[in-house]
């Protein structure tokens, strides 16, 4: 009798989905599980994570579904998307998110295009190249604070060092910063020095991670300079364009604290606003709480649609 | 047409001296392999060819023009890499087709034309509209070949087109190599380290070393008749066994052995005081020493003792030691033939006909006297 009660629970352990199994077993197999033993290492990022991150874009989200403004407590009691259709109704709302377009847009462009130029070049031949890279990649080490002051000071429109050179030239002194029409391309033009610096890099490392032997045989197969990079050498960058593209595209998105820093207020240069400043200020200044998250859940629904393309890249090309 | 000359050819990279005075020519449509260790200055002479690199000093022609300075495009020459250097990119179709599209003299649908036509040839017509990435190493290779093939061009430069390749393939590929060159009749330089393929494939063979030319000629004639002993060791598998010493008044004294001459390597030794002797392994007959120990010896036989026999099913490597010196390291190594089987540790008796030895020169590495071939026996090689 003994004998056949130890075969039967021996067998009973080999296979747990069988019937008839106390429940202490089965405590005991859930423990002793991969997802329950690894949980300390996957379940604290994944508290934390879980509350700051996805918790703050759930109530954001909660919040521009109610009225709520000024220092009453907001209430949840009845929700529409009213905040959205006054945003697409409100003329600055619009205003800002053309010029956040144009922002991104002329910016990422010009900064990629910018930035593989001077990697072209630098690949091409130019010796003491890690000295060169770091004079190129120096203002990415500045904060956004430092250079809005630099190029605050090199626009000023009394004794700017812009103005000098245009009055030396022979032309009136131009309010860079001050004049609409102007102040979104100045505003791009130094967001552009800070960063393409960065798009360099990223195409210099592609550049210098292609064989020698690519160059050689474009050489030899009678390749001109020009020729070689357009068609053979550039399009093997497209990884890393992509890449540098969705950083670029998503510092255009929330280059808030640039404008920010030029003025030293919420309102930043006419012409200039973008939604990431109209978000900050219709909630901080104006204590328009909902209208402010309303504008922060479109601002993060446009970050998604840059991102989602680059996943599908990457989904593609089987690295995700 | 497509011949190529070398004068005084020199390359310096700083200090280094990659190739010092490299003087030969290549017959129009013939098939050079150039041989040697890594850092021999074999590539950086191809790479002179193909116009990558500027010679420091010394004339290259091909075709009879000046080579010097011309860009690559200008020189009709084709090269394949030992990394084929296919643009990712790029579909085979356009992959082949990128070098032609330079070439003046062919309307677009001519070149989409010849593309087809080398692909068949090369029998990758159905992998035309894929990419690099999903090709096995064989088919890349066939690619790589199709994009120096179709621009038919004067010379093929070939940088050891061959080394990716598993054994079986690097076989199948060198017999291929061979049968499209002469189909072609495309002068050929190609580059190895390989002594195998140089052995096979080359029409000629021009070994290097430290940057110079050692010797150049046919695979034969560096095989039984090299011009110093570094083309010996280096030409041949196994290799050459090298026996040091001192000359005497019979012949030659090594630390264990003494090796009496005969009449014709008296003559060619001269009174050189340092001796190389030379034996390759197949010249070696080895046989079974059998009970007495004590038989006598000719002139020419020694009495040794195997210390590792391998076997490779068609012949055997067999090698010895002296048999008065078991631990030491300064063994021979014999082929024999592979049904005659010796065991390790066994005492055999080793004959060495004078006339399949060569001597070199201590000093110098210079060859004096090289083995003796019989006419009827050259014939049958």
């Amino acid at each position: 009798m003994t004998t056949h009660d130890t075969t039967e629970t021996t067998e009973s352990a080999v296979d747990p989905s069988e019937e008839g199994i106390d429940w202490q077993t089965k405590l005991r197999y859930f423990l002793n599980s991969d997802f329950v033993r690894s949980s300390p290492y996957w379940g604290i990022p994944f508290i934390i994570m879980g509350i700051a991150v996805y918790g703050g874009i759930g109530y954001n989200l909660a919040i521009s579904f109610t009225d709520y403004a000024g220092i009453a407590r907001p209430s949840f009691s009845s929700l529409d998307l009213e905040m959205y259709r006054r945003a697409l109704a409100d003329e600055s709302f619009r205003a800002a998110a053309f010029q956040n377009f144009v922002l991104l847009v002329g910016f990422t462009s010009i900064s990629l295009g910018l930035g593989l130029f001077l990697a072209v070049l630098l690949d091409y031949g130019i010796r003491y190249k890690e000295t060169i890279q770091t004079i190129y990649l120096l203002p990415m080490a500045l904060s956004f604070v430092v250079t809005a002051q630099l190029w605050l000071w090199m626009y000023s429109p009394g004794n700017g060092v812009l103005n000098i050179f245009v009055t030396a030239l022979g032309f009136d002194s131009i309010d860079w910063l001050g004049d609409p029409r102007i102040a979104l391309a100045a505003v791009i033009f130094a967001l552009v020095w800070q960063f393409s610096g960065y798009a360099m890099v990223v195409f210099l490392a592609g550049l210098q991670s292609l064989p020698d032997d690519q160059f050689e045989a474009a050489k030899v197969d009678g390749a001109s300079t020009t020729k070689t990079y357009v068609r053979i050498i550039v399009p093997q960058l497209k990884q890393a364009s992509v890449g540098a593209a969705v950083v670029l595209m998503l510092f255009a998105l929330k280059a808030f604290d640039f404008l920010y820093a030029i003025t030293g207020n919420y309102r930043p240069p006419n012409g200039t606003d973008i939604l990431a400043t109209l978000m900050v200020r219709e909630a901080f200044q104006y204590g328009q709480w909902a209208y402010g998250a309303a504008i922060a859940t479109m601002l993060l629904l446009l970050s998604l649609a840059v991102i989602a393309p680059y996943l599908i890249f990457q989904h593609r090309q089987g690295s995700l | 047409m497509g011949r190529i000359q070398f004068d005084h050819l020199t390359k310096q990279f700083g200090e280094t001296v990659a190739v010092e005075d490299l003087t030969f020519d290549i017959e129009d449509s013939e098939f050079l392999v150039l041989v040697g260790p890594s850092g021999c200055g074999k590539s950086t002479t191809l790479r002179m060819l193909a116009g990558l690199e500027t010679p420091t000093s010394g004339d290259l022609y091909i075709a009879d023009e000046h080579m010097n300075y011309r860009v690559p495009q200008n020189r009709d020459i084709a090269m394949v890499f030992q990394d084929y250097a296919l643009y990712p990119h790029m579909t085979i179709r356009e992959n082949i087709r990128f070098g032609l599209e330079e070439e003046p003299g062919y309307t677009e649908a001519e070149r989409d034309e010849r593309v087809e036509d080398v692909a068949e040839t090369l029998g990758i017509d159905d992998l035309l509209d894929r990419k690099p990435g999903e090709l096995s190493g064989g088919q890349q290779q066939r690619v790589a070949l199709g994009r120096a093939i179709v621009r038919d061009p004067e010379v093929f430069l070939m940088d050891e087109p061959l080394a990716n390749l598993d054994a079986k393939l690097r076989t199948q590929m060198r017999t291929e190599l061979q049968r499209l060159q002469e189909e072609l009749d495309v002068t050929t330089v190609y580059v190895t380290h390989n002594q195998t393929e140089a052995m096979t494939m080359g029409d000629r063979i021009a070994v290097l070393n430290d940057g110079r030319l050692q010797q150049v000629g046919e695979p034969l004639e560096l095989y039984h008749a090299p011009e110093n002993q570094f083309v010996a060791g280096f030409i041949g598998e196994p290799m050459m066994n090298f026996l040091h010493g001192d000359r005497s008044e019979e012949g030659f004294v090594g630390e264990y052995i003494e090796y009496p001459f005969d009449e014709r390597l008296e003559r060619a030794v001269g009174d050189a005081a340092d001796l190389v002797l030379g034996i390759r392994p197949e010249a070696i007959d080895v046989r079974h020493a059998g009970e007495s120990a004590s038989q006598s010896l000719g002139p020419h036989e020694f009495r040794m003792t195997v210390t590792v026999t391998e076997t490779h099913g068609d012949q055997n490597v067999v090698t010895l030691t002296h048999a008065e010196d078991e631990a030491s390291h300064d063994t021979i190594r014999a082929v024999t033939d592979g049904m005659h089987i010796v065991n390790a540790g066994e005492s055999v008796i080793v004959t060495v006909e004078p006339d399949a030895v060569h001597v070199f020169d201590g000093e110098t590495g210079e060859a004096l006297c090289n083995r003796r071939l019989e006419t009827a026996r050259e014939l049958t090689i």
